[in-house]
């Protein structure tokens, strides 16, 4: 029994990327209590509900950018696409289109963004921070026209079932958006770990030339990694469009960073090939209880953006020096460049 | 002994795990040649760090000049007169000629590059070894083995004494070779002292005046290379003799099973046919440049092909890209496994079933683990892959077993036709021997073997039969046994005459 025990523990241990993933959790528990400490409240069962609400559009968008990113590129349009799916939707439902019939649109929309992004980046060869740098604009210009240019006015009582479904509804004690990121990433999870797609996507982002002599048809594969991004992107656009109620032209504004940043907090390497999607969930967890947290302790915003920021480049930092087995080294080595410099 | 200007006594590097360097000493004479030999994994390049302050040595003594050095680093290794030309060519390709031969030691004029002055003195330099290049070129324009000759101005231009040459000849045509060891010659001549680590043996008659073994991270033996012979330093090198070099095995040819017809792929494809029976390996020789990846690639759909046919078993094939060539068993073992064969930070597990996913899927691209495994362990059985565990990141091999990694994920396809791009390029002697006797393996198991290699003396040992490429033809065809290098090279250097 205990050596049973032991060997699911090391095969648990043994998977790739797990590392840093346990490292961040303690990294994350040690957060917890230290707001704690500073605000026993953070541990109420109504902060730690909203706490948890809060995190899941970090992981769902978290999750279509590791994919991205795995393969070895980058998506900067998931703010934008986020904005257009809250814009669309909430658009139609205002003109009385039946919500759910206006999110599946939203959704066809949004996955048509990730497709057109695929087929720049594989397709035409566009330098992705580029191609989707484009999309971007146009996506959140896609935002401004659908109503004129201005938000859109409440969705009203006919989509309070749409509303329930993705914000205000609770189900078996957590709030429906929870379930909803972790349905998707339960999906996600599985085809990135599991599936043929899923190891293509490694393999391209490990190395693309070896991975299409080796049958990988990559230009597919990348595209699919896009298409998950826009997609995870405009269900968090239907999320934000049920939060508020209403369209707003700027919601997901930097979210394409959020995304970046719960990815490689999480150990997903901006250089492809390297991360898991646990990862991912940990890595919006820390940045959602520094941002609820700080808000908690009552920390002014400006200092919140700076913590947050630190943090992102001190997890990518850690991960550097680890991997690179020589933490002295890879500062001596800092050092010593920058000295050159001079 | 006054005469040593570098003398390593005792030197021991440790690596966690490893004992890289043990007890080991070495020493270079102004105006000489020296070949530091062994296998991979020896110990040369480690050694060759401590003496340029890459790595810093456990224990031991460096004497530069007489002098007794302490805490070495690569700067101060410049600044005494010790310069490294990496194996890879560490040049900023978008820069010019003269950029390069000055990077980090810019002369400038009151706060402003002094560019003109650059460029005349690295003008200067590139003249003293009779080298015609314009020091404003763009370094990313020039042929791989002008930019070896830039690498070497730029050592020149710290004034060093002390040249370290890691693999100068692996990327250079045999011509290319004589002009670049007549350089090595002349700074000989002016009383450099220079190391030159090489896995081509063949060569070393022309330039080598000692040579220095190592092994497994220790000293074996110096000696003057007049008073030796390759049987000598190769089993020096591996610790035991190697008594077949190039092992061979006659088969009996019999049906013909693979023939290409009348490929054309752009200017560096013209009009190719071959033929290929079982029971045989083709080599395919010539120089750098002369199509023969290109060709490979071509038959593999990795490039467009603009006409021609390829046959297998007597049916005809279409390959438009390499997925459709793997589903039709003609495969690639590519000539740099890094670039092109593995990803290296996938687990040589996944490498070898990347290609093969399609037979270990159960539903919905579900991939059975279990079956994965038995693949991987299968192949790492047939070849001899050493390694710690499956798991590990395919880049922690050696690089004999890298390439057999590369070879298992294609035999785990039930290729039929294998083309061998390079194989053995930098990886040892030992290993070689392997790797040959994979390819010996699958000619007996009746499927087809293509042989690229640049290696004349391994193509002339391996191959059945040869074929040789210049300029993207076909020049020549002949049985191993009626080939001979001279027959080759004027096969292989036969080029159009251009008429006026």
């Amino acid at each position: 029994m205990e050596s049973k025990r032991k060997n699911v523990l090391h095969q648990v241990l043994s998977i790739r990327g797990m590392g840093q993933v346990v490292t961040v959790s303690a990294g994350l528990l040690v957060l917890c209590v230290i707001f704690g400490a500073l605000n026993p409240n953070f541990y109420s069962g109504r902060n730690i509900a909203n706490l948890l609400r809060q995190i899941a559009p970090f992981i769902i968008v978290g999750i279509g950018q590791s994919y991205v990113l795995i393969t070895g590129n980058i998506d900067l349009s998931i703010g934008s696409v986020l904005g257009m799916s809250c814009m669309i939707s909430a658009t139609l439902m205002t003109k009385g289109v039946n919500p759910w019939a206006a999110s599946l649109i939203t959704m066809i929309a949004c996955i048509m963004v990730g497709f057109i992004n695929g087929g720049l980046v594989s397709g035409f060869k566009l330098p992705p921070f580029i191609a989707t740098l484009g999309t971007m604009t146009v996506a959140r210009g896609i935002a401004q026209l659908v109503n004129n240019n201005m938000n859109t006015d409440a969705i009203g009582e006919s989509a309070n079932g749409f509303r329930n479904f993705f914000y205000y509804g609770k189900t078996l004690s957590l709030y429906n958006t929870v379930w909803v990121a972790l349905a998707l990433w339960l999906v996600f999870n599985f085809i990135l770990s599991q599936t043929k797609v899923g190891r293509h996507i490694y393999a391209i982002g490990s190395n693309i030339e070896a991975a299409k002599l080796s049958g990988v048809n990559t230009a597919v594969t990348t595209t699919i990694a896009y298409i998950v991004s826009a997609f995870c992107a405009g269900v968090t656009g239907l999320i934000t469009c049920a939060t508020g109620g209403l369209g707003t032209m700027d919601a997901g504004t930097s979210y394409e960073l959020y995304a970046v940043a719960a990815s490689v907090i999480g150990g997903v390497s901006t250089l492809g090939g390297q991360g898991i999607l646990l990862g991912t969930i940990v890595g919006a967890c820390v940045w959602g209880v520094m941002q609820n947290g700080l808000q908690f302790v009552g920390a002014p915003v400006a200092l919140r953006n700076i913590v947050i920021g630190i943090i992102v480049i001190v997890s990518v930092l850690a991960d550097v020096i680890v991997r690179s087995g020589k933490g002295k080294k890879s500062i001596t080595r800092f050092l010593g460049v920058s000295l050159k410099i001079k | 002994m006054a005469d040593y200007i570098v003398e390593l006594l005792n030197v021991t590097k440790i690596f966690p795990g490893v004992k890289a360097l043990d007890n080991v000493s070495f020493n270079l004479k102004a105006g000489e040649i020296l070949a530091l030999l062994g296998e991979n994994g020896a110990g040369k390049s480690t050694l060759m760090k401590v003496l340029s302050g890459v790595y810093t040595k456990d224990s031991g003594l460096i004497k530069v000049f007489g002098e007794i050095v302490e805490g070495l680093t690569p700067k101060k290794a410049q600044d005494l007169g010790i310069a490294i030309i990496h194996q890879e060519l560490n040049m900023c390709s978008h820069l010019s000629v003269a950029e390069n031969i000055f990077l980090g030691r810019e002369i400038v004029r009151n706060g402003i590059l002094a560019q003109k002055e650059m460029n005349a003195e690295a003008k200067k330099i590139l003249d003293s070894l009779s080298l015609d290049i314009d020091p404003e070129t763009i370094v990313g324009t020039l042929p791989v083995s002008k930019q070896q000759m830039v690498e070497i101005a730029k050592a020149l231009s710290t004034n060093a004494k002390i040249l370290i040459m890691d693999e100068p000849t692996s990327a250079l045509t045999a011509k290319e070779i004589e002009e670049l060891f007549k350089i090595i010659r002349k700074l000989r001549d002016e009383g450099r002292g220079i190391v030159y680590i090489s896995h081509r043996l063949e060569e070393l008659r022309y330039i080598v005046d000692r040579v220095t073994i190592l092994r497994d991270g220790q000293f074996i033996k110096t000696m003057d290379f007049k008073d030796t012979d390759m049987r000598e330093i190769i089993s020096l090198m591996v610790g035991r003799d190697i008594k077949e070099k190039y092992p061979r095995i006659e088969c009996g040819v019999r049906k013909k099973i693979f023939e290409v017809k009348n490929l054309n792929a752009g200017r560096m494809v013209r009009n190719i046919n071959l033929e290929l029976y079982e029971g045989e390996i083709v080599g395919i020789a010539g120089l750098m440049g002369a199509g023969r990846t290109e060709t490979s690639r071509a038959i593999f759909g990795a490039d467009p092909k603009d006409s021609g046919e390829i046959w297998l078993h007597g049916r005809k094939v279409t390959i438009n890209s390499p997925a459709d060539a793997i589903r039709e068993g003609i495969v690639v073992v590519p000539e740099d496994r890094k670039k092109y064969g593995l990803c290296t930070k996938l687990s040589i597990k996944n490498n070898i079933s990347l290609p093969n996913l399609n037979r270990l899927i159960m539903f919905l691209g579900y991939i059975n683990k279990k079956q994965e495994n038995i693949m991987s362990q299968t192949a790492v059985d047939n070849l001899k892959i050493k390694l710690t565990s499956a798991d590990a990141n395919a880049d922690s091999l050696s690089g004999g077993n890298q390439q057999k990694v590369v070879v298992g994920k294609w035999l785990a396809n039930n290729s039929k036709i294998i083309i061998f791009d390079e194989p053995t390029r930098g990886i040892d002697v030992a290993a070689k021997v392997e790797i040959y006797n994979i390819m010996n393996q699958l000619k007996r198991q009746g499927i087809g073997v293509l042989f690229i290699s640049s290696e004349l003396p391994e193509i002339l040992g391996i191959s059945d039969r040869i074929i040789v490429m210049c300029d993207g033809r076909i020049t020549g065809e002949m049985l191993a046994s009626e080939a001979t290098q001279d027959k080759i090279l004027e096969l292989a250097t036969k080029f159009e005459t251009k008429l006026a």
